[in-house]
């Protein structure tokens, strides 16, 4: 899942250094909303704003954690 | 002709303890806001500012920037704030760019914008200019003084900066975010003990609020006085949409430049959504489409000029008009019409960007052979910067290479959101880019 998340994210944001512990304060607006919808469609998972919180969004793992956790309760 | 500062001064002494600015967890009252302004404007007249200097600064989204900026006019001093992604050599540039250039007392401010010309420079904008979009702005979108207006956009620009007028100048209530990106804190600002509430939005941003956010927005939906959007166009269905969630709320679509300042607005939540239509000029401004089908603003909102470039403003404005890039017309009803752009400028959510300098960048990248910058639809963004290249004798070189090497080069804002790389890029018969063959991209 990392990697397939890595590509997406890394075609969708060229700007944006995914690697970095502190992601959610690299992303502007369309960074975050982009993410939210990529990975909506990819997972079949519903992201809305409520989840775009600085804590799921700190880093890529944080951001794989949260995709599993909907990934898990739509399960 | 009150300023500004004397409107804070008067607040001052009429509602002392009333918020005038809130941002994160801090407030300033009116009384606290004055007397920072003072306060500044003391520690700004010992380094030196005076009448007619210019002060350069950085732009940021906190209470810093109104006292700062107000604490300049106070001192007679010329507000320059910039970009905080602004390169380092730029800002020196633009530092010896309007060093003592602009004493005509025609100025207030320099705003840096790609604008009408397709080519970055400081907009001169009169203390009359704002005073004359500010009323436009009370007159039409109805500004108040029980109101709290949300800047979520970059003070250092038109659409956010001209918002700070008609908010103290009524007496209500600013509330500075950093930008749209934490929702939950976007959201949470309607919990605040207001009653009415408004913002501008991009119509990027729309989008992304009707993408992710329509829950949200429907539950604040009864607290909504209005929304302004304006700067790039907006799709009919978002207006809609926008519409249908927000049935109670005032829902504004304005046309405005930094050049030619807030001319038109047209309510569509009341007279329907049509794309495109921006309707009938405000109080201090007047428009009019000439000969080529270009739109021609004049009135009081309009620029007094270049900074340092006296060719250039006579280019765009002659007679006291300005002469836009916009196409358009106006209909039976006086109402303007917005149909497209005659120049290669793309428009970024209100962000102007020109081709050429992205070029002009991305030709200095060791790995790119050729390029060119064409505009393309992103799912969100609407138009955004989309790079065409072929890599120097085949090696792959990977967009996020190329972005990379553009940060710090050229502003954020600037550098494309999509790439592809191509075998050839066309061009004319002369050499030059073929734009027109990208047209339809």
């Amino acid at each position: 899942m990392k990697e397939r998340i890595i590509e997406l994210l890394t075609n969708a944001l060229p700007m944006v250094n995914l690697e970095s512990d502190f992601l959610f304060s690299e992303l502007d607006s369309l960074g975050v909303t982009t993410i939210l919808m990529l990975l909506s469609e990819e997972y079949g998972i519903t992201l809305e704003a409520k989840d775009a919180t600085p804590k799921n969004l700190k880093t890529i793992d944080s951001i794989i954690r949260m995709v599993e956790e909907k990934l898990g309760r739509n399960a | 002709m009150l300023t500004l500062e004397e409107h804070i001064e008067h607040f001052a002494k009429l509602t002392p303890n009333k918020a005038a600015v809130i941002w994160g967890n801090e407030t300033l009252s009116y009384s606290s806001l004055w007397k920072r302004i003072q306060e500044k404007a003391n520690l700004l007249k010992g380094e030196g500012l005076s009448e007619g200097k210019s002060h350069v600064f950085i732009s940021k989204q906190n209470a810093d920037f109104i006292v700062t900026y107000c604490a300049t006019h106070h001192c007679g001093g010329i507000c320059v704030p910039l970009e905080s992604s602004t390169p380092k050599e730029r800002q020196q540039q633009i530092r010896e760019e309007v060093n003592g250039k602009c004493l005509n007392g025609e100025c207030s401010d320099i705003l840096y914008t790609t604008g009408t010309t397709g080519k970055a420079k400081g907009v001169m904008i009169s203390a009359k200019a704002w005073n004359a979009n500010a009323e436009n702005l009370i007159d039409r979108l109805g500004f108040t003084h029980d109101l709290l207006f949300i800047v979520c956009g970059p003070l250092n620009h038109l659409g956010s900066l001209s918002k700070i007028y008609p908010t103290l100048m009524t007496g209500g209530t600013l509330y500075i975010m950093e930008s749209l990106k934490d929702l939950n804190a976007f959201f949470s600002v309607f919990e605040l003990p207001f009653t009415k509430f408004a913002t501008f939005l991009v119509p990027s941003s729309i989008r992304m609020l009707l993408q992710i956010a329509s829950k949200n927005l429907a539950a604040v939906a009864s607290k909504i006085d209005f929304i302004e959007t304006g700067a790039a166009a907006i799709s009919q269905s978002d207006m809609e949409s926008l519409c249908k969630i927000l049935p109670h709320s005032r829902l504004f679509n304005t046309y405005a430049s930094t050049e030619t300042g807030i001319i038109c607005s047209y309510e569509f939540s009341k007279y329907g959504c049509e794309p495109g239509l921006l309707g009938k000029p405000m109080k201090h401004s007047s428009v009019r489409i000439n000969e080529e089908g270009r739109v021609v603003c004049s009135g009081q909102t309009i620029m007094t000029g270049y900074v340092g470039a006296p060719e250039l403003t006579a280019q765009v404005l002659r007679g006291g008009e300005i002469y836009t890039s916009d196409i358009g017309n106006i209909d039976e009803n006086g109402m303007l019409h917005l149909l497209g752009r005659q120049d290669d400028v793309i428009n970024v959510g209100g962000y102007k960007v020109n081709p050429s300098e992205v070029e002009e960048a991305v030709s200095s990248f060791p790995l790119v052979a050729d390029c060119i910058c064409i505009p393309s639809q992103h799912i969100l963004l609407g138009t955004v910067p989309k790079l065409l290249y072929v890599s120097k004798q085949d090696k792959e070189v990977k967009p996020k290479d190329i972005a990379d090497f553009l940060k710090g080069r050229i502003e954020n804002y600037k550098i494309p959101l999509l790439y592809e790389s191509v075998d050839a890029i066309k061009h004319t018969y002369n050499g030059k880019l073929d734009r027109k063959a990208y047209q339809k991209n």
